[in-house]
Parts: structure tokens; sequence; C-alpha cells
């Protein structure tokens, strides 16, 4: 009796049940959802933004949307799908009104000290931050070279390993669009990567 | 024939077979014949070789990226802030509340005024004529009501 006391109310609730007392107008609940969810949303978000700015935006922008639509949830589907269907669609609308500035060009990511070929073979160790914060550089600049769809495909499915039908149901698109999608969005990584590697082999 | 002489002796014979050797050599043509498929043949093993360096780079940049553990760091007291804003959006500003009372009350504006203006299209536009031929003071009750104004354009 003395154990149930002790575990805080919070900790036994549903994300459904969350969603139900926010919707009745138990606004301050909505805070257990954030901290629950924001680890992953961070997660994602750095994902598809290398700028922590951009990340925190997109961050705030896909909690602030969940609280808006929240009462279009309908509680057929987990809540954990609607919620990640909604912030992969608020990451994909963010990376469309971004691409009109680029970041780095490809002379920007050609590296002084080691080419491109030994970083792509070196996987660092966990305990090299130095080292992770290169190859997520390096990552995401060839993630910037190809187009929108392709980077939500590209990391849905071969970073996140997440199938057709899952990738299907997150985007919204039909799983033949996704198909598609998914073949056209290997061959412009192929093409960015080897792009890199034939600019530095010029040089 | 002294010893030197053999020797100077052989010396332009050796001579004379290397300048007929290079003349020979040099009137032998070179053969440019290619054997058939060549080019071909070293094309498909240079994209052989392009592919098989692109396609592991292809997959290396793959295995890198899947191996990058997620960095799901959170700023300091994030949910405060969201929870901060979203008590923002919810709290009513009296001036946003204003201008949607305005916006609402545009479309009956507008309407009144299409009504008026389809009102005083209607009407003639000479108002002596839309004066009763029997009622003249009409006229005259406006000319005196406005002569006031007509002295002070006058004085300034």
């Amino acid at each position: 009796m003395q154990a149930a006391e002790t575990i805080p109310d919070t900790d036994v609730r549903t994300d459904e049940e969350l969603v139900g007392l926010v919707v009745g107008g138990a606004v301050d609940w909505f805070e257990e959802l954030i901290t629950r969810y924001q680890p992953r949303v961070f997660g994602m978000a750095r994902k598809y933004f290398r700028n922590e700015s951009d990340v925190e935006d997109v961050v705030q922008t896909i909690f602030t949307k969940t609280f808006q639509k929240l009462g279009s949830y309908k509680g057929t589907a987990p809540f954990e799908h609607w919620f990640m269907r909604l912030s992969v669609n608020t990451c994909y609308d963010a990376l469309r009104r971004r691409r009109n500035r680029p970041e780095h060009t490809i002379s920007d990511m050609l590296f002084d000290d080691e080419n491109w070929q030994d970083r792509l073979g070196n996987i660092p160790s966990g305990d090299d931050p130095e080292g992770l914060e290169q190859a997520r550089e390096l990552v995401h600049t060839v993630l910037d070279q190809v187009s929108d769809r392709a980077r939500i495909v590209l990391t849905l499915q071969e970073l996140e390993g997440r199938s057709i039908r899952e990738i299907s149901g997150i985007t919204g698109w039909s799983v033949s669009l996704v198909k598609v999608q998914a073949f056209r969005a290997r061959k412009e990584m192929r093409t960015a990567v080897e792009r890199f590697l034939m600019k530095e082999k010029r040089l | 024939m002294k010893p030197n002489d053999v020797n100077e002796h052989w010396q332009m014979k050796a001579n004379e077979t290397e300048q007929q050797f290079l003349k020979l050599a040099k009137t032998v043509r070179t053969d440019e014949r290619v054997p058939g498929g060549f080019a071909a043949r070293v094309m498909s093993q240079v994209r052989e070789q392009h592919a098989l360096e692109t396609s592991s780079a292809d997959e290396q940049f793959l295995r890198l990226a899947r191996n990058l553990p997620d960095n799901e760091r959170v700023p300091y007291a994030f949910e405060k802030r969201i929870m901060a804003r979203l008590h923002d959006l919810l709290t009513p500003d009296p001036l946003t509340h204003w201008s949607r009372i305005l916006w609402r009350a545009a479309a009956p504006c507008l309407g009144v005024m299409m009504l008026a203006m389809l009102f005083s299209a209607g009407e003639p536009t000479d108002p002596s004529a839309a004066l009763p031929a029997d009622q003249p003071e009409a006229a005259d009750f406006e000319s005196v009501m406005l002569a006031s104004f007509d002295d002070l354009e006058l004085t300034w």
C-alpha cells in the first residue's frame, strides 16, 4: 500500500489517459506528455537539422501543433503513432521551408586532414565526441544534398529501419509512392556521395 | 695491320651496322592495330572498378549513418518553456480578441454599405429634381441654411 503511494500518479497514466485529461481541460497534464516524448523528438529532429536552434524551433512547433490538434486524436491508433506521424510531417514541412537557404556547399565539406573515403570507413566510438560530431556533420552534409522527400524516406527506412508500410503510415503517402521515393532516395544519396568523392579526387 | 688499326676497323664496322639497324628500324611503321573490342573491355573494367568504389562508399555512408547514436539531449527545462508558451496561447489577448470582433463585424458592415449604395443608386442625383414642383420652399430652405457657411468662406 505504502509502495503504491510512493509511485507518482503520472507513472501509471497511459498516453491516451493523459490526452483525455488535457482535452478535458487539465492542460497541465500536457507537460507529462512533453517529458515523455521530448528525448525521442529531439533525437528525431537532430537527424533532419544540424543547427541546434532549428532543432529547438521544430520541436517547439511539434509540441504546439500536438496540443492544438489533440482534440482531433480519435484514439483508434496508439497515441505514439499519431504523434510520430505529426512529428515527421512537421519536420518535413520545416525542411521544405528551409530548402531555400542551403547551409553548406560541397567545397565547405572537403577535409584537410583526412579524405572522405577514410571518414566514411571510420565509425567513431561512443566515447569520442569529436569523432561523433564530425561523423554527424558528414551525414548531414550528404543528406542536405538530397531532396526533402528523399531525406525523410532515407531517414525512416535506412537509418531507423522502418518498413515501407510503416513509412506509408507515418507520412500518409501511399505504399507505391513510398516505394518509388525509396528507390529515388537511394539513387540521390548515391549521387551525393559520388559527387563528394569525385570533387575530392579532382582537387 | 697493327692492333690499333684492327680495332678501328671493327669499330667502324660496328657503327655502320648500328646505323643500318637504326635506318631499318625507322622504316618499320608503328603498328597501331587495336584488338577487337579492346576499348569496350577496358571501359567495362573501369566501370566495374568505379561501381565497386562508389557502391562501397554508398554502403559505407549508410553504415556510418546507422551507427551514429541518437542525440536525445534535451535543453534544460524545455518542457517548462513549451508549457509557458501554451499557457500564453490559451490566455486570450484583449487586442487579439478586439481585432477578431472587428473582423467579424467587417462583413455585416460591408453588407450595410452595399445596401446603402443600392438605395442611393435608385435616388436622382440632382437634388432640385428630387424636389416636388409644388414645394419650392425646400430649395430655398437649403440655401438659407447654407448661406452662413458661404459667408464664412468669403471672410477667410
